[in-house]
């Protein structure tokens, strides 16, 4: 049985959600941000907001700030 | 989440200005430079790397995925994602690595092929979208107190009177079913930002609806 907080995280909304497609063009800079141990909310607030919320956008970010951790200086030679 | 859609969070800031393999890419990736066909055999092959990294890190998603057929759809994935790459080429803008910005239509491609992969294989059935009972974790038990019983009562309630059609399949099949939204988008011939959207609004007429009813839940705004 679910308590009051479970509740409410199941009902969770904020206000400044930006919603999925913000995020998709802005995603590389804001994993790099984060790379560099900066706070990408100050510059992205709705899509930081975001990705607390949206499990499948929060899957691609974690994805995506992985690769860029492991793979991320390449070059083309 | 307000009700005229928010316009994507562009920052044109640069990031990576003398970023010099990320201009090297670039310029090895146009169709005149001469090491052209090299930097495109190398790019799939990151992206390939890339997208095999991220398939292992999703294996719990789709488990039955493995051996050729895994091999094979990290490589679909690579291919399609430098097809993009090529593609947008000329929009790179320089505001993050050029890897970066590559990996990420590898990782897009992963997500929306394990999405169509697990609709394919696991399609989401009708009692999954439909409020026939309130699932365990939610059913008021007898032995609950009457307070709670009531809260559930106009949970319930609302689930079925307060929302649209739409709000209620995808309520029930996110919030309450665990269905990955992906899934949900290709089973109602959608996309995921408008399932975000209906299951954002559906939240928060849910909530009030039971802050009418005298249960109010926390107040976002004032979270951390």
């Amino acid at each position: 049985m679910i308590d009051l907080d479970q509740l409410d995280e199941l009902l969770r909304v904020q206000e400044g959600d930006a919603g999925c497609d913000a995020g998709v063009p802005i995603m590389d800079q804001y994993v790099e941000i984060e790379l560099r141990g900066e706070d990408p909310s100050e510059r992205f607030p709705g899509t930081a907001i975001h990705l607390r919320v949206c499990q499948g956008c929060r899957a691609d970010h974690d994805g995506l700030l992985e690769a860029a951790r492991r793979f991320g200086d390449i070059g083309p030679e | 989440m307000s009700t005229e859609r928010p316009s994507a969070e562009i920052d044109d800031r640069p990031l990576s200005r003398g970023d010099s393999a990320s201009r090297r890419w670039v310029d090895e990736l146009h169709p005149d430079h001469p090491r052209y066909e090299q930097a495109v055999a190398k790019l799939h092959g990151v992206l390939r790397r890339a997208a095999l990294h991220e398939l292992h890190r999703r294996h719990a998603q789709l488990p039955e995925l493995a051996g050729q057929e895994f091999d094979d759809v990290a490589h679909q994935c690579a291919d399609d994602a430098l097809v993009n790459v090529l593609a947008k080429i000329d929009d790179f803008k320089g505001l993050s690595r050029f890897t970066t910005w590559a990996y990420k239509f590898a990782i897009f491609e992963v997500s929306s092929t394990l999405g169509r992969h697990a609709w394919q294989r696991h399609p989401p059935s009708r009692e999954d979208l439909e409020l026939s009972e309130l699932p365990d974790s939610l059913a008021p038990r007898p032995s609950e107190q009457a307070e709670r019983r009531e809260q559930l009562d106009v949970l319930r309630k609302a689930i079925e009177d307060d929302l649209t059609p739409r709000q209620q399949q995808v309520f029930i099949a996110i919030a309450l079913n665990d269905m990955p939204i992906d899934v949900l988008a290709l089973k109602l011939d959608s996309n995921r930002n408008a399932i975000y959207k209906n299951l954002f609004d559906a939240r928060r007429k849910l909530r009030d609806s039971l802050a009418a009813a005298g249960y109010p839940l926390t107040d976002d705004e004032a979270r951390p």
